[in-house]
């Protein structure tokens, strides 16, 4: 094991073994969202081991406006959960502005990449 | 150079710093909203404390004493000291592993940008004619019900701590990734700092208990408006399940950075090598682990979890904390002390947490954890870890790293002043809740008996002098930032990669490294030349 995937290995695996315990100790349903807890850290352990960083120079942006257009219009599609349908269609209408905006620039600097 | 200048415009230059990828400037935009959050929820607590300066003074109703406290609490740990923990980690870590950038910067800015859509959310509650949330900082069902909290101000409070909790979530993710995919050549795990292990273990707590928090937001939102989601008798404990599966961990969150922080300032201003970092990565790796099997301990009084099993563990926390404050404590002994500002508040930190940890091993204990349930003991349990210590912790790295942050030294004489002050209040503000918690005194409630009064008083008078030391700390900042001391690459004599680079570091952080053979490179050449002969 190299690349840095030691730690979340064995720190998912920590977790397995006292959502274990506790399933030993009867509590089944608490015990389920335990080991389950465990699966984005050994997730992003087995695919750092799987796909290692190349350590290449990469190409980003100053700023990236996108980005912040895409977070405000899912924000305000949140909201329009309590606000009114107006502002979740607004928000998403927003995001998914973001979201296009975002994919023509992340299309840009891949053209750009050396 | 072709001769010409050109000159951003104002609104450029804002753009150019409210969409910045730099993980500097998010960071710094991290630290400039998490503090308006923390000034915000800071008057609330002083509101409170004037209500409770002597029973029967009433100066709000009972219903906005509820949206004080809530707020009060949610605005401290979803909106300050959580980000706060995240964004000390955004800006050092890069700086501490060798990294140009960090791994998902995008990632970090929209982090960002749902945290303050989420903290401006929550607070705008107080606009709504229900106003802002009021059901504790854990919403717990059935409070948190529409049936018992209508109005659109809870919901504003459910949507909001969701996307600051999404928000949070993402700029772990981009620690995380940065730590494990971009650490510079010769920066192998065993050679992290101290403070990149801690930021480590937070984000794998994160990771796996934030996602529970966001779906529990999403499920009460579903309650609130279509109902039968929390239905029965066992709604309410499926409810704290999830919640208090996040909100233990948090509390850690909340925690481990700050350690992290005050190993750094402990070893520099000790003069020494950190005393058993194996040790301490090993502590930390079971300190976290451990502390996500201990929710339960805050479901003692449901009779609805099984107590032995979060009791065994909740008491096995002091195991790995025993190792942490051995490793401190053996860090200074021996060694050349500075009591520099930052050298005050880490000690701050590790004697007020003291009474915070150790106050924890009785609500880890079911049944006296029965008869302080509810009451100020439990407040001055987490105010001593979270305020007392935590705080202290945060306050420790930023006199420490500011001078790396701005190319400019704070000012000695005010950073003491609001030590003391700071240290001062918060014992005459918290310690006197433990007497009043064992006397009965119940949380959450805006009258007592009159027997209460005077230490009543006494914690409220505390509340005053803690908000003079964050004026005076404001006071520091101000003044050191305008009339600037140049604080140069290394003010300190410090150990680790960030001080091998400029005050503020350049864009992509380093023109060159130097030789990384453990996790202390700057003692290493200090040292090798030193050692080396005349």
């Amino acid at each position: 094991m190299s690349r840095g995937s030691a730690p979340p290995l064995a720190w998912g695996c920590l977790q397995l073994l006292l959502g274990a315990g506790l399933a030993a100790f009867s509590e089944f349903v608490p015990a389920l969202l335990f080991l389950a807890s465990a699966a984005p850290v050994l997730v992003l352990a087995a695919w750092n081991r799987a796909r290692p960083a190349g350590g290449e120079p990469r190409l980003l942006p100053a700023i990236s406006v996108p980005v912040v257009v895409l977070a405000v219009g899912a924000a305000l599609a949140a909201l329009g959960l309590t606000a009114g349908l107006w502002l979740s269609l607004v928000g998403a209408e927003v995001a998914l502005f973001g979201a296009v905006w975002l994919g023509r620039e992340l299309s840009e600097e891949r053209g750009r990449a050396p | 150079m072709d001769g010409s200048a050109s000159v951003a415009l104002p609104a450029e230059r804002a753009v150019g710093w409210l969409a910045s990828t730099d993980h500097k400037r998010t960071a710094a935009k991290i630290a400039v909203a998490s503090l308006f959050f923390f000034g915000l929820s800071g008057l609330l607590a002083l509101a409170m404390r004037a209500e409770l300066a002597q029973p029967g003074l009433q100066l709000v109703s009972d219903r906005s004493y509820d949206e004080l406290f809530t707020m009060h609490g949610s605005g401290m740990i979803y909106l300050f000291l959580t980000p706060a923990a995240l964004g000390l980690g955004l800006y050092l870590v890069p700086l501490q592993v060798g990294a140009a950038e960090v791994a998902a910067p995008r990632l970090a800015l929209g982090g960002f940008w749902l945290y303050l859509c989420g903290g401006l959310a929550m607070y705008l509650g107080f606009l709504t004619d229900s106003g802002a949330g009021s059901d504790t900082w854990t919403a717990t069902i059935p409070l948190s019900s529409s049936t018992h909290s209508p109005g659109v101000g809870m919901d504003l409070w459910v949507i909001g701590v969701a996307l600051a909790t999404l928000g949070s979530l993402l700029i772990a993710l981009t620690i995380l990734l940065t730590i494990v995919r971009l650490r510079a050549p010769g920066m192998t795990m065993l050679r992290l700092p101290v403070f990149s292990w801690t930021m480590l273990v937070t984000t794998f707590m994160v990771l796996a208990s934030f996602p529970v928090l966001i779906v529990a937001m999403g499920l009460l939102l579903a309650e609130r408006h279509l109902g039968g989601v929390f239905a029965g008798s066992t709604g309410s404990i499926a409810y704290q399940h999830l919640f208090w599966f996040y909100g233990h961990p948090v509390v850690y969150v909340m925690f481990f950075p700050f350690v992290g922080a005050v190993a750094e300032v402990v070893a520099t201003f000790s003069r020494k090598r950190f005393f058993g970092y194996r040790a301490l990565v090993v502590s930390l790796l079971l300190f976290t682990a451990l502390s996500m099997a201990v929710w339960g301990h805050h479901m003692f009084a449901t009779g609805a979890v099984q107590n032995q099993y979060f009791s065994l563990t909740s008491h096995l926390l002091a195991v790995p904390a025993g190792i942490e404050y051995l490793d401190l404590i053996a860090t200074m002994v021996g060694g050349a002390i500075l009591f520099r500002t930052p050298m005050l508040f880490a000690l701050g930190f590790i004697c007020q947490f003291l009474i915070g940890g150790l106050t924890g091993i009785v609500v880890a204990s079911p049944p006296l954890d029965y008869h302080v349930n509810g009451s100020f003991f439990i407040v001055a349990h987490f105010h001593y870890t979270l305020f007392a210590g935590s705080l202290f912790g945060l306050l420790a790295g930023v006199h420490y790293w500011f001078p790396k942050a701005t190319g400019a030294m704070l000012r000695e004489g005010i950073g003491k002043l609001s030590f003391w002050l700071l240290a001062i209040g918060a014992n005459l503000t918290f310690f006197p809740m433990f007497l009043l918690g064992f006397d009965g005194m119940p949380r959450r409630v805006p009258d007592y008996a009159p027997r209460l009064g005077d230490l009543n008083l006494l914690s409220s008078i505390g509340a005053g002098v803690i908000a003079l030391g964050v004026l005076a700390f404001l006071a520091n900042v101000c003044v050191s930032l305008r009339r600037r001391v140049p604080a140069g690459d290394d003010p300190w004599g410090a150990q680790t990669l960030e001080w091998a680079t400029g005050s503020p570091p350049p864009r992509h952080n380093f023109d060159s490294l130097p030789p990384i053979a453990s996790y202390a490179p700057l003692l290493d050449r200090r040292e090798a030349r030193e050692g080396a002969p005349a």
